[in-house]
C-alpha cells in the first residue's frame, strides 16, 4: 500500500529538508525500524551524515525513536502521518487565517515549519524582528473582519490592533487562543515514541502496578486489564494536554509593562471585545505563558476544522450560502465539544451512539455567526435583517413580499413595524428564530445535515458526523467519477450503490438506457477498477456464456483506490516543480545572484521579468493543486478518524 | 376426434355459469376453478359429484375447459367459445403446441423453448405454429429481453410489460426522446413547487464582465461581497443560481434578469411525490392521451429515480424537490444542453490535474517510460492557465 504514499512523502521531505533527509527517510520507509548503524549501511551514507539527517528529521517529528532501556540501541522508524502532514501546512495556515486572523496564521505557519517550538523561542523570534510583521498587519482589518470564525474575542483584538506591531500581550493571547481552540497543543516527552512502544510501556506499567502476579489472561482479568490501560492512557494524555491552570508561567502576571496593559484593557472594552462574553481578553492578556512550554500544531484538530469547512461547502451546494453559513457556525460550536475526530479512548457504548454526539444550542450558534449575514434573505417568508433595524423599512419589505403572493407564516406576527430603541431583545429573538429556520432546512434535507435533539421544540442541535462523513465521501467519489467518465457513468454508479448487486439487464432497465450503452459503461468502469462483477455460473462448466454477472460498487474499495491515486497525483505534481524550475533555471539563477537580489526591478530585462513571473505562476498553480488534493486526501482518509493506514 | 357430439344442455349451462363467474372475477379468463368451486357453481345442473364428472369431462373434450394442476390439485379454467371450436379442429401436435403457448399466457414463450418442451419434431412444431398463427389463435410478439428470439402468445392477449418493456419502449426500442421530454416535464413541475424565485433587474453595463461569483442575496450583494471576498472560490460558483434570460432581445436589452432561488421554510409543505407527479403528467396535455393512460406510477417512479441519480431531484420527506440551481428547458428550447452541462463539470483536486484523467497513469513512475518530467499533459495544463 505504502508505495505511493512513500513516494509522496519522500518528495515532500526532499522539498522541505533536502536530499539527505529524504534519502534517510526513504531507507527507513523501505526497511522498517533500524538502528543508526544498519541505517547507515542500507542507505550507503557515512554515519556522521546519517546522524545529521536524522536530527533534521527528528526536529520535524518525521522520525520516531525508542530505546527499550538505558544503554540499549535506539531504533528509528518513520512517522507516516507527520511526513504526510508536510503537505497540509498551507491548508492549515489558511484555516487558521480564516478563523483567528493573520497573526495567528503567521504564527502557526512558523510553528509548522519548525515542527514544534518553545514559547520562549517563539517570543524571541517575534520580538527581535517586529518589522517583518508590519506589511502583513496593515490590511488585516479590511480583509478578515467578517470571516466566520472571527467573532470570538481574541481574533477581534488581534485584528483590531493589527495596525501596529504585535505586542507581547497580543502574542501570548493569540497563542492562548490557539491552545484553547486546540489548534496548538503542548508537546510532552512521549510524543516521539512509536505508538506500539508506548502501548507496551503502558501495559508494563499497569502490570507492575496492579497485577503483580503478571497474570492478565482470562475474561475477567482481561477486561480489568484493558480498563486499567485505558485509564492510564487517558491520564497520560491529560498530563500531556495543555491546561490554563498548569501551563501559565510560574512568574505569572508580568508586572513590568503593567501600565501598558491597563490601556490595552480599556481599548479592548471599547472595541466590544468583552461583549462576546466567552473570552475575557482583559484578564487573559495579563497572564503569560511559560517560556518553557513546547507547542506544536495538532493536526487532528485541524482536520476537524477542515471537515467542518467541507461540510459547509457541501451544504452550500444544496441549500445556498446563507444556510451554509449558519451550518458552519453550528459546526464550529460543535468542534469545541468533540475531543478528536475519533477518540479511541471514548467509552465504547455503541448502542447509544446518539447520546455521545455533542450538541449545541441556537444561541451558541448565534454568538459565533457572522452578524452581517442577512439571515432572512434566502428563505421565503422570513423577514430580512433590514426589517429588524428599522420599522418603515420593514413595511416596505412586507409589500414587496405581498407582490409575490407568498404565504408568510413566521413573519406576520413578528414583522410589525417596531419603533427604534427597544429592538435589542426582539432582534435577538428574531435572529434566533431565523437561525432555527435555517437549521430546520438543513435537517429537512435528505442528507440530514443536522438533527434536533429529542423532542420537537427543544433548542439543541447535533450533527451526526459518521453518517455525514459517509455522505461526503460518496459525494467526492461521485464528483471524481463524473469528471472522469461522464454523467451516464455516474448514474450507473449511483444506481448500483443504492440497489446493490444487479445484472446488466436490470441496470439497463433501472437506468433507462439501452443495454448496449450500459454494457460499454460497465466494462469501462470495471477496467478502471470502479465497478466489479461477481460471476454466478449457471452450471458446473462455468462457461462465460452460461454465467450471470452481478455488478456492484464497493465504496470502500473505490475510496481506497482514489486515495492512492491522489497520493500519486500529488507526488507527480510535486515532482513537476523541479522540472518547471529547470526550464527557467537561467533566469532564476540570475535573480538569486547576490548583486541582483533585492534590486530585480532595475537589474532584470523585461523578458526576464516576464519569465520569472511565469515561473512563479506555474509554481503557485502546482502548489495550489497539491493543496486541493490534500483536501481530498483529508476527506477520503482523515475525516472519519478511523483510518489506520498511517499508524506505524 | 374430428367430430364431436354436440354439447349437451347441462354441459352448456355449466359452461355459461363458469364463464360468468370467470368474467366477474378480477382475473378474467385466467380464473381457475377447483373442484369445490365448480361444485358450488353447478348446484343447478348437477346434484352430486357423480353427475358433475361427465359434464366436466365433456367440456374438456370440447376444449371449452382447460385442465391444469395447481398445488397438486386439479383445476380448470375456461376458454372462449370460438377458440374452443378452432382448437377442436386441430390435430394432436397442434393441440400440444397450443396448450404450451396457452400456459405461457402473457409472458409468451420462445420458439426454441417450445420445441424443447413439446419434444416433437421441430419441423412439425414450425408447421403447427404457422397454422395456428394463420388461424389467429396465436401471434408473435417481440420480447424486449431477448429481441432475437421469436416469442409467441395467444392471439387475444395483450403482452405484459415484461415483454414489451413498458411505456418507454416503442416497438421494442427504447424511446429516449420520450424519456427526455418526460424528465424535463417532471423537473419543470417539481421546480415550480420547490423553490421561490425573486427576480431582480440590473442594468447591464457595456464594460462590466458577466457578474462575478455568487452573491447569495442580490440586495446586499454589493456590500457583502467586498467583505466576504476571500471565501468565494471555485466551489462557490457552483451554487450560483443566476440565470440569464435567453432571448433575442438579450443583446439590446439593457437589463439582465437575475433570478435567485429562495428556499421555502422547512416542514411547511409537502413536496410532490411520485404519485402526485404521475397524476400531473397524466392530466396535462403535454403527452399523448393514449401514452399518458399507459404510464404507471412505477414507471414515473423509475424516471424520478433516474433524475435523483443524475442529481436533478432530491428526496425531501416523501416527496421530491429539485436540486438547487437545476433548471428545466423551456418548451421549444433547442440549445445544446449537453455542452452547457459539460462546462459545469469542475471535478475536484484530483481530476483537475492531468494525473486524475491520465490514460497512462498506471505506467507513470520515476525513471519509467512516462514520468513527471516527460509528461506532455503537464505542459499543456500549465500553459492553459497562463
Amino acid at each position: 500500500m505504502a508505495q505511493n504514499l512513500a513516494e509522496l512523502c519522500i518528495v515532500l521531505i526532499e522539498n522541505s529538508l533536502g536530499e539527505l533527509s529524504a534519502q534517510i527517510f526513504a531507507t527507513l520507509a523501505e526497511h522498517g525500524r533500524l538502528t543508526v548503524h544498519t541505517l547507515a549501511e542500507h542507505a550507503k551514507i557515512p554515519l556522521r551524515r546519517v546522524r545529521t539527517g536524522l536530527t533534521n528529521l527528528m526536529e520535524e517529528q518525521l522520525v520516531l525513536h525508542f530505546a527499550a532501556e538505558e544503554g540499549a540501541p535506539t531504533f528509528y522508524s518513520v512517522n507516516w502521518r507527520n511526513a504526510y502532514n508536510l503537505a497540509r501546512h498551507t491548508n492549515i495556515a489558511e484555516l487558521v487565517n480564516d478563523r483567528h486572523g493573520e497573526h495567528a496564521a503567521d504564527m502557526v505557519g512558523n510553528i509548522l515549519q519548525l515542527g514544534h517550538a518553545r514559547v520562549g523561542d517563539l517570543a524571541d523570534a517575534y520580538d527581535l524582528q517586529p518589522a517583518s510583521k508590519r506589511d502583513s498587519g496593515i490590511d488585516t482589518t479590511a480583509d478578515h473582519m467578517t470571516e466566520e470564525g472571527l467573532v470570538n474575542g481574541i481574533a477581534k483584538t488581534s485584528s483590531a490592533k493589527a495596525s501596529h506591531d504585535m505586542s507581547t500581550s497580543e502574542f501570548h493571547s493569540t497563542l492562548r487562543a490557539l491552545l484553547r481552540s486546540g489548534v496548538l497543543v503542548k508537546v510532552g516527552t512521549r510524543a516521539y515514541m512509536p505508538p506500539s512502544d508506548l502501548q507496551e510501556q503502558i501495559e508494563e506499567a499497569v502490570i507492575i502496578d496492579q497485577f503483580p502476579d503478571r497474570k492478565v489472561t482470562g475474561p475477567k482479568k482481561q477486561s480489568e486489564f484493558k480498563l486499567a490501560i485505558n485509564v492510564l492512557k487517558r491520564k497520560w494524555r491529560e498530563d500531556d494536554a495543555y491546561s490554563d491552570l498548569h501551563d501559565v508561567g510560574s512568574r505569572g502576571a508580568i508586572k513590568r509593562p503593567g501600565d501598558h496593559f491597563k490601556t490595552e484593557n480599556k481599548r479592548i472594552k471599547v472595541n466590544g471585545g468583552h461583549a462576546n462574553g466567552v473570552l475575557h481578553d482583559g484578564e487573559q492578556s495579563t497572564t503569560k505563558l511559560s517560556d518553557d512550554l513546547v507547542v506544536r500544531v495538532d493536526f487532528s484538530r485541524c482536520t476537524m476544522a477542515m471537515r467542518s469547512r467541507r461540510l459547509e461547502q457541501h451544504a452550500k451546494r444544496y441549500l445556498g450560502g446563507v444556510t451554509a453559513a449558519v451550518y458552519g457556525a453550528l459546526l464550529q460550536t460543535l468542534e469545541g465539544k468533540v475531543r478528536a475526530v475519533h477518540d479511541d479512548l471514548a467509552p465504547d457504548n455503541s448502542d447509544d451512539e446518539e447520546s455521545t454526539l455533542p450538541c449545541s444550542t441556537i444561541s451558541e450558534v448565534a454568538e459565533i455567526l457572522d452578524p452581517t449575514i442577512d439571515l432572512g434573505a434566502s428563505i421565503k417568508g422570513l423577514p430580512g435583517d433590514k426589517t429588524l433595524t428599522n420599522g418603515t423599512n420593514g413595511k416596505k419589505r412586507h409589500d414587496e413580499f405581498g407582490d409575490f403572493g407568498i404565504k408568510r407564516e413566521l413573519s406576520d406576527s413578528e414583522d410589525e413595524p417596531t419603533t427604534n430603541g427597544y429592538t435589542g431583545y426582539r432582534d435577538r429573538a428574531k435572529r434566533l428564530s431565523a437561525i432555527e429556520a435555517h437549521l430546520a432546512l438543513l435537517e429537512e434535507h435528505a442528507r440530514h445535515f443536522c438533527k434536533r435533539t429529542r423532542a420537537h421544540g427543544s433548542n439543541e442541535w447535533r450533527v451526526d458526523f459518521p453518517a455525514l462523513n459517509a455522505t461526503l465521501i460518496e459525494a467526492e467519489l461521485d464528483a471524481t467519477i463524473l469528471a472522469r467518465y461522464g454523467k451516464l457513468a455516474l448514474r450507473v454508479v449511483r444506481l448500483l450503490r443504492e440497489r446493490g448487486k444487479l445484472e446488466e439487464k436490470q441496470v439497463a432497465s433501472c437506468a433507462m438506457m439501452r443495454i448496449k450503452d450500459v454494457r460499454a459503461i460497465l466494462t469501462e468502469l470495471q477496467f478502471h477498477g470502479i465497478l466489479e462483477a461477481q460471476e454466478l455460473p449457471k452450471d458446473n462448466a462455468r462457461q462465460p456464456s452460461r454465467t450471470l454477472y452481478l455488478w456492484f460498487f464497493d465504496t470502500f474499495r473505490v475510496q481506497h483506490l482514489f486515495l492512492q491515486q491522489t497520493y500519486k497525483g500529488m507526488a507527480r505534481t510535486m515532482q513537476r516543480i523541479p522540472v518547471e524550475r529547470e526550464r527557467y533555471r537561467t533566469v532564476i539563477e540570475k535573480a538569486e545572484r547576490t548583486d541582483v537580489k533585492g534590486r530585480e526591478q532595475e537589474k532584470l530585462e523585461q523578458p526576464e521579468k516576464q519569465a520569472l513571473r511565469e515561473w512563479r505562476e506555474a509554481e503557485e498553480r502546482l502548489l495550489a493543486q497539491v493543496d486541493r488534493m490534500d483536501q481530498m486526501v483529508a476527506l477520503l482518509r482523515d475525516f472519519s478518524g478511523k483510518d489506520t493506514s498511517l499508524t506505524t | 376426434m374430428a367430430t364431436l357430439t354436440k354439447l349437451s344442455g347441462p354441459g352448456d349451462a355449466l359452461y355459461t355459469e363458469l364463464c360468468k363467474a370467470a368474467q366477474n372475477s378480477i382475473e378474467g379468463l385466467r380464473k381457475v376453478f377447483f373442484q369445490s368451486d365448480i361444485e358450488q357453481l353447478a348446484t343447478d345442473t348437477a346434484r352430486d359429484k357423480k353427475e358433475l364428472l361427465p359434464l366436466v369431462q365433456e367440456l374438456v373434450n370440447h376444449s371449452l375447459l382447460r385442465l391444469s394442476k395447481l398445488d397438486r390439485a386439479l383445476c380448470w379454467s375456461t376458454r372462449p367459445r370460438d377458440a374452443a371450436t378452432a382448437i377442436s379442429r386441430l390435430n394432436a401436435d397442434e393441440k400440444l403446441v397450443y396448450s404450451y403457448v396457452e400456459d405461457a399466457h402473457q409472458k409468451g414463450i420462445w420458439l426454441r423453448e417450445l420445441k424443447k418442451r413439446t419434444n416433437i419434431n421441430p419441423n412439425a412444431v414450425t408447421k403447427a405454429m404457422n397454422k395456428l398463427e394463420n388461424a389467429h389463435l396465436i401471434k408473435s410478439v417481440k420480447n424486449i429481453r431477448a429481441p432475437a428470439q421469436k416469442t409467441y402468445m395467444l392471439y387475444h392477449l395483450v403482452p405484459s410489460d415484461d415483454v414489451t418493456g413498458g411505456s418507454f419502449f416503442d416497438a421494442g426500442d427504447l424511446d429516449e426522446s420520450l424519456i427526455d421530454e418526460l424528465s424535463n416535464l417532471i423537473i419543470f413541475h417539481v421546480r415550480m413547487q420547490s423553490w421561490a424565485d425573486t427576480k431582480t433587474k440590473r442594468i447591464k453595463r457595456e464594460t462590466t464582465p458577466p457578474p462575478l461569483t455568487a452573491a447569495d442575496d442580490p440586495d446586499t450583494a454589493g456590500g457583502k461581497k467586498r467583505k466576504r471576498g476571500p471565501t468565494t472560490d471555485i466551489e462557490d460558483s457552483a451554487a450560483t443560481t443566476r440565470k440569464y434570460r435567453l432571448s433575442a432581445y438579450d443583446t439590446d436589452d439593457p437589463t439582465i434578469e437575475i433570478i435567485t432561488q429562495l428556499a421555502l421554510p422547512a416542514y411547511s409543505r409537502a413536496y410532490p411525490s411520485a404519485e402526485a407527479i404521475h397524476s400531473f403528467i397524466t392530466t396535462t396535455d403535454a403527452i399523448r392521451a393514449s401514452k399518458a393512460a399507459q404510464l404507471t406510477v412505477a414507471e414515473i417512479q423509475n424516471v424520478v429515480d433516474v433524475l435523483v441519480w443524475d442529481d436533478k431531484l432530491e428526496k425531501i420527506g416523501d416527496g421530491y424537490r429539485t436540486v438547487r440551481g437545476i433548471k428545466f428547458r423551456p418548451p421549444g428550447f433547442l440549445g445544446d444542453e449537453e455542452a452547457e452541462d459539460g462546462d459545469k463539470v469542475e471535478g475536484n483536486g484530483l481530476t483537475q490535474v492531468p494525473c486524475g484523467r491520465c490514460p497512462v497513469f498506471e505506467l507513470c513512475g520515476e525513471g519509467g517510460p512516462v514520468n513527471a518530467g516527460s509528461c506532455v499533459y503537464w505542459g499543456r495544463w500549465l500553459k492553459e492557465g497562463a
